[in-house]
C-alpha cells in the first residue's frame, strides 16, 4: 500500500503584483514527520504555508491534503491549522475560551470540550493558568497556549510560521526541544517555516531550502548540512570556505579539482554527477589546524599564516591566509586544541581537510 | 455578474455607504448647483431657464459686500484663533505636566454642548440689560448701559468663541507628538529658545496649524447664528444670505446659487490648505 | 534667559484668561437657571421653580422626545454603517478607493447651511422626502458616518488583523469571526464614536433647522423659538441640561476608562 504524503504541492505558483513569491514548488510532506521550509527572508516560505493554510490563493498548481485537491476549500474549512508567528492569541479572552474556540466552532458538546481542553492544558503543563488572559502569561506560555489551541483540534497537519522567533536564546532552545518532543508524542505532521538554520536543524526530519520562490534542495536535516549543493545553500549553512573551481582528474572514488586560483582540491566522489561541478565547500569545524612542521600524508594539507582569531566563546573562529594561493580559509578552532597548540595570530601553520568534508557544488 | 459580486468582498462594507454618499451628498450638491442657475417664477416655483442672474446679483452690490466681509470676518477669526490656541496648546503640551489631558479637555468641552445654547448665554451676558451691563453700571463706572451687540465686534468675538476649541485640539495634537530629542538636538547645536521655536516647533507643527485652519475658517465662513443673534440684521454673513433665501423668502435659485459659491470657496480652501499642510493636515483634522 | 521668565508668565495669564472667555458664559447661565429673576439675567435669590416649570411643559416634553428618537437612531445606524465602512477602507483595495476617502469627508466639511440647504431642496424638488423625522434622519446619518469612520479607522491601525486570520484557521466562518474577534477588537472605537455622535445629533440646530419642516421640533429648535421673546429662565435651564449632561457623560467614560485599564 502506497503511502500517501500528508500534505502535497503540486507546482504551485503564487504571484504578488511585484514579484513571484512562490515559483512551481512542488513538495510532498511525509505523514507523522516534521518538514521544514528553510530560506531567508522574503524567499516565499511564509507565502507558501499560507497557501496550505488557506490564507493565500494559488494562481497555479495543487495543493493535496491527504491525497485530496484542496484548491478551493476556503481556510476555515480545511483540515490544518496555524500557529501564527505573532501567535494571535485572542487578547479579549482567557486562556482556556483560546483553547476552546475551534472546538466550539465545531459544535463540540460542551463537557467534551471541557474534557478535551483540560487533557491539553496537561499535555502542555499549564494547569492552573486556564483563566488567565493572554496578557497575564509569560512569552513561553503563551507560545505554548497557541500550540495547544491548533493541536486540540487533531488537524491533520500542523502549520508553524517561524513561531520561536519573538523569544530570547535560552527559551528559545528550550522550546526546541519541548516542541520535538510534543510532535513525538502526539504524532502530528509538522510543516515548518523559519529562516533559522540552527532551528531548522534541530527539529526538523527533513529539510527544503527554498531561494527566491523556488525550492533548492530537499533532504535529510543531516544532508543539508553536510552536503549542502549550491554556493548559497553552503554559505546560509554555515559552510563558509566556499571555493569555485571544476574537475580537473577523477581516480578511485575521487575527485580532484582546481580552483579558480589554482588550488589543488580532493574530494570524495558524489553520487550525483548529473549536473555541473561549480566548486566545493567545507565547514569550518571540519579543518584541522596543525603546527607548521607536521609532517602528513595524504591530501588537502597547505601551508598558510593565521590572521585573525576570534573568540566566540564555544570556538575561535581562525582565519588562515593560505600561501600558495593568498586565499581565505575560516577554521573552528576548538578551545581544547587550542589550549594544547596555544596558536596565535600571525603564526605559521598547516591547515587539512579529510577528503570526505570537501563537500561538492552543483551548477 | 453574480461572479462579479462575489469575487469583489470589499462591496458589502463600502458599496451601501458609497449608494448613500452618490443619493443623500453629492446629488443634493448637484442640485443646488443646478438650481444655481435658473430663475424663480411668480409663485415660487422654479423656472427652468438658464440664467446667471443669480451670480450676478451675488457678486455686485450688497451681496457682494455681505460675501467680503464674510471671508474677511472668517480670516479674521482664524488669525485670533490661531494667536490665542497656539500659545494656549503650547501652554498645556509643555506645562501641563499630569493635568494635561484634563486642561484640553476643559477647552474642548464648550464645544461640546449645544451650540445655539452657548451662543445665547453670550448674548445675554453682553446684552443690553445683561450681567456685564449691570455689574458696570452698579460698580458707578458707567451711566448707560453700553450697546455691545450688534456690531461687527460682535460678531467676530462670538465666532472666535464658538471655534477656538477647534484650532486648539489639532495644534495640541500636533505639539504632542513632536519628539522631544529633536528640541534637545536644537539646544545641543546652539540655538536659543526663539530660535528654537521658529525653526523647530513651527514649521513641525505646520500639519495641526493647517488643520486648525480648516477646521476655523470653513465652518466660520458659513455662520449665520452668530451673525443672526449677536450682529442682528445689521451684519450679515453668507450664511443669512443663504437661509434667508431659502427660508423666509422661498427663493430657491438665488439660494442656491449663494450655496454653490460658499461651497467653491470651501472646496477651494480646503483643496490649498492640504496642498500647503500636506497630509498631516488632513490627518490632524480627524 | 529673559525670553524664558516672560512666556512663563504671559502663557499662564492667556491660558487663564481663555479658560475664563470659555467658560464664564456657560457657568453664569447656569447660575442664573436658578434664579429668581423673570428673565433669567439677574440674581434674585435661588429657586427651582423655573425646573418645576419644565417638566410641566408639554412642548419641551415632546420636542425631548424627538431630539432623543433622533439621536439615538443616528448613532445606532451611523455607528454600524461607519465600522463597516472603515473595515472596507482599511482592508481591501478597489477602484475609487481615494474618491471615497476623499467624498466622505464631504458632510463634516460643507457649512451646515450648505448642507441643510441642499438637503431642503433635494427633498423637497426631486425625491419628495417628507420633511420631519425622514428627512432629519437622513441629514443626521449623512453627517455621522464619517465621524464614526475616521474613529474607527483611527483604531484599526493599531489591531493585530492575524487574530481574524487565526479565527479562520480554527474554522470559523467570516459571520462568526466579525461577530466573536472584530467587533470585540473594535468596540472601543465604536463606542468612542457614539460619544461623539450623540451629543452631535442632540444639538444639532442648523441643519435640523432647514429640513425639519413644518410642526418637527427638536430641544434646539424649540430653544430658537423662544429666543424670539428675548430671554427667558426656561432657556436657561434647558441650557443648564445641554451643558451639564455631555460633562457628567465625560465624566462617566473616564471613570469606566480607569475601570478598563485596572
Amino acid at each position: 500500500m502506497e503511502n500517501i504524503p500528508c500534505v502535497e504541492l503540486r507546482n504551485v505558483v503564487k504571484r504578488f503584483p511585484s514579484v513571484t513569491a512562490v515559483d512551481h514548488v512542488s513538495l510532498k510532506v511525509e505523514q507523522g514527520k516534521v518538514f521544514s521550509l528553510l530560506g531567508p527572508s522574503g524567499c516565499g516560505k511564509t507565502t507558501a504555508l499560507r497557501l496550505v493554510a488557506g490564507l493565500e490563493t494559488l494562481d497555479e498548481g495543487d495543493i493535496l491534503i491527504d491525497g485530496k485537491v484542496i484548491n478551493d476549500v476556503p481556510a476555515h474549512k480545511r483540515e490544518c491549522n496555524t500557529v501564527f508567528q505573532t501567535l494571535a492569541l485572542f487578547p479579549h479572552m482567557t486562556a482556556e475560551q483560546n483553547v476552546a474556540y475551534g472546538l466550539e466552532r465545531r459544535k463540540v458538546p460542551k463537557n467534551e470540550i471541557k474534557r478535551r481542553v483540560g487533557e491539553m492544558f496537561e499535555l502542555i503543563q499549564l494547569g492552573g493558568m486556564e483563566k488567565r488572559r493572554p496578557s497575564q502569561l509569560s512569552g513561553g506560555q503563551r507560545q505554548r497556549i497557541a500550540l495547544a489551541r491548533s493541536l486540540v483540534l487533531k488537524p491533520k497537519i500542523l502549520l508553524l510560521d517561524e513561531p520561536l522567533a519573538s523569544l530570547d536564546r535560552k527559551l528559545r532552545k528550550e522550546m526546541q526541544v519541548e516542541l520535538k518532543e510534543l510532535q513525538r508524542e502526539v504524532g502530528i505532521t509538522f510543516l515548518y517555516v523559519t529562516h533559522d538554520q540552527k532551528v531548522a536543524l534541530s527539529i526538523s526530519d527533513i529539510i527544503a531550502v527554498m531561494v527566491e520562490g523556488r525550492l533548492e534542495q530537499v533532504g535529510l536535516a543531516k544532508e543539508i548540512y553536510e552536503t549542502p549543493r549550491t554556493k548559497f545553500i553552503a554559505d546560509f549553512m554555515g559552510a563558509t570556505n566556499i571555493f569555485s573551481g571544476k574537475v580537473v582528474a577523477k581516480t578511485n572514488g575521487e575527485l580532484q579539482l582546481q580552483t579558480e586560483k589554482g588550488l589543488k582540491v580532493i574530494a570524495a566522489e558524489t553520487k550525483d554527477s548529473s549536473k555541473k561541478i561549480t566548486g566545493i565547500s567545507i565547514h569550518p569545524e571540519l579543518i584541522e589546524i596543525l603546527p607548521k612542521n607536521t609532517g602528513l600524508k595524504g591530501d588537502n594539507n597547505f601551508k598558510g599564516k593565521i590572521v585573525e582569531m576570534i573568540y566566540q566563546g564555544d570556538f575561535i573562529e581562525t582565519k588562515v591566509c593560505l600561501d600558495q594561493t593568498s586565499e581565505l580559509v575560516t577554521v573552528h578552532l576548538s578551545s581544547r586544541q587550542d589550549r594544547e597548540a596555544q596558536f596565535s595570530p600571525g603564526e605559521e601553520v598547516l591547515v587539512h581537510w579529510s577528503p570526505e568534508s570537501s563537500n561538492i557544488l552543483l551548477g | 455578474m453574480k461572479r462579479f459580486l462575489t469575487t469583489q468582498a470589499y462591496l458589502p462594507y463600502v458599496g451601501p455607504i458609497s449608494l448613500w454618499i452618490v443619493l443623500f451628498v453629492i446629488s443634493p450638491l448637484g442640485v443646488i448647483l443646478y438650481f444655481s442657475f435658473l430663475k424663480v417664477g411668480p409663485v415660487g416655483q422654479i423656472v427652468p431657464t438658464f440664467t446667471l442672474e443669480n451670480y450676478l446679483t451675488l457678486f455686485k452690490g450688497a451681496y457682494g459686500i455681505i460675501l467680503l466681509r464674510s471671508l474677511l470676518f472668517a480670516f479674521g477669526t482664524n488669525m485670533i484663533c490661531l494667536l490665542i490656541g497656539y500659545p494656549l496648546a503650547y501652554w498645556i503640551v509643555r506645562y501641563g505636566g499630569k493635568l494635561k489631558i484634563t486642561l484640553l479637555f476643559l477647552v474642548i468641552m464648550p464645544s461640546w454642548t449645544c451650540y445655539l445654547i452657548r451662543l445665547y448665554a453670550l448674548k445675554t451676558l453682553a446684552g443690553y440689560t445683561g450681567l456685564i451691563n449691570s455689574t458696570l453700571l452698579n460698580l458707578g463706572l458707567i451711566s448707560s448701559p453700553l450697546e455691545m451687540l450688534y456690531n461687527p465686534t460682535a460678531v467676530i468675538i462670538g465666532l472666535v468663541y464658538s471655534w477656538l476649541p477647534f484650532m486648539v485640539l489639532p495644534i495640541y495634537a500636533s505639539l504632542d507628538g513632536l519628539d522631544p530629542s529633536l528640541l534637545e538636538a536644537a539646544v545641543d547645536l546652539g540655538a536659543t529658545p526663539l530660535r528654537r521655536f521658529f525653526t523647530v516647533t513651527l514649521p513641525l507643527t505646520k500639519g495641526g496649524i493647517f488643520a486648525g485652519t480648516i477646521l476655523v475658517f470653513i465652518p466660520s465662513l458659513g455662520e449665520w447664528l452668530v451673525p443672526l443673534l449677536l450682529g442682528g440684521a445689521k451684519v450679515m454673513m453668507v450664511g443669512n444670505l443663504v437661509e434667508h433665501h431659502f427660508i423666509k423668502l422661498g427663493n430657491i435659485p438665488m439660494g442656491s446659487s449663494i450655496a454653490a459659491a460658499l461651497t467653491a470657496i470651501v472646496l477651494l480652501i480646503m483643496y490649498l490648505s492640504i496642498k500647503v499642510g500636506g497630509e498631516e493636515a488632513l490627518e490632524r483634522i480627524i | 534667559m529673559k525670553s524664558w521668565n516672560k512666556t512663563g508668565k504671559i502663557l499662564p495669564a492667556v491660558a487663564t484668561l481663555v479658560y475664563l472667555f470659555m467658560w464664564a458664559p456657560v457657568f453664569i447661565l447656569v447660575l442664573f437657571s436658578f434664579s429668581n429673576n423673570k428673565f433669567g439675567i439677574k440674581w434674585e435669590g435661588f429657586t427651582l421653580k423655573w425646573y418645576a416649570e419644565l417638566f410641566n411643559n408639554v412642548a419641551v416634553r415632546n420636542a425631548l422626545k424627538m431630539s432623543l428618537t433622533v439621536a439615538i437612531i443616528t448613532v445606532v445606524v451611523a455607528t454600524i454603517a461607519g465600522t463597516l465602512t472603515a473595515y472596507g477602507l482599511y482592508k481591501y483595495k478597489f477602484r475609487g478607493k481615494r474618491a471615497l476617502r476623499t467624498t466622505i469627508l464631504l458632510p463634516i466639511v460643507m457649512p451646515y447651511v450648505v448642507t441643510g440647504a441642499a438637503l431642503l431642496a433635494f427633498f423637497t424638488r426631486i425625491v419628495h422626502v417628507p420633511l420631519g423625522y425622514p428627512s432629519i434622519l437622513i441629514a443626521h446619518i449623512s453627517f455621522s458616518v464619517p465621524l464614526a469612520v475616521f474613529v474607527v479607522l483611527g483604531r484599526m491601525a493599531r489591531i493585530d488583523w492575524t487574530l481574524e486570520e487565526a479565527s479562520a484557521d480554527l474554522g470559523a466562518d467570516r459571520l462568526t469571526t466579525w461577530r466573536k474577534i472584530t467587533v470585540p477588537l473594535l468596540l472601543p472605537a465604536i463606542i468612542a464614536s457614539a460619544a461623539l455622535i450623540f451629543p452631535w445629533s442632540f444639538d444639532d440646530f442648523t441643519i435640523t433647522y432647514f429640513v425639519a419642516g413644518v410642526g418637527s421640533t427638536t430641544l434646539p429648535i424649540y430653544v430658537f423659538s423662544q429666543l424670539r421673546y428675548g430671554a427667558t429662565p426656561v432657556i436657561n435651564t434647558i441650557g443648564t441640561i445641554f451643558v451639564t449632561l455631555p460633562i457628567i457623560g465625560l465624566l462617566l467614560v473616564s471613570l469606566l476608562q480607569k475601570k478598563e485599564v485596572t
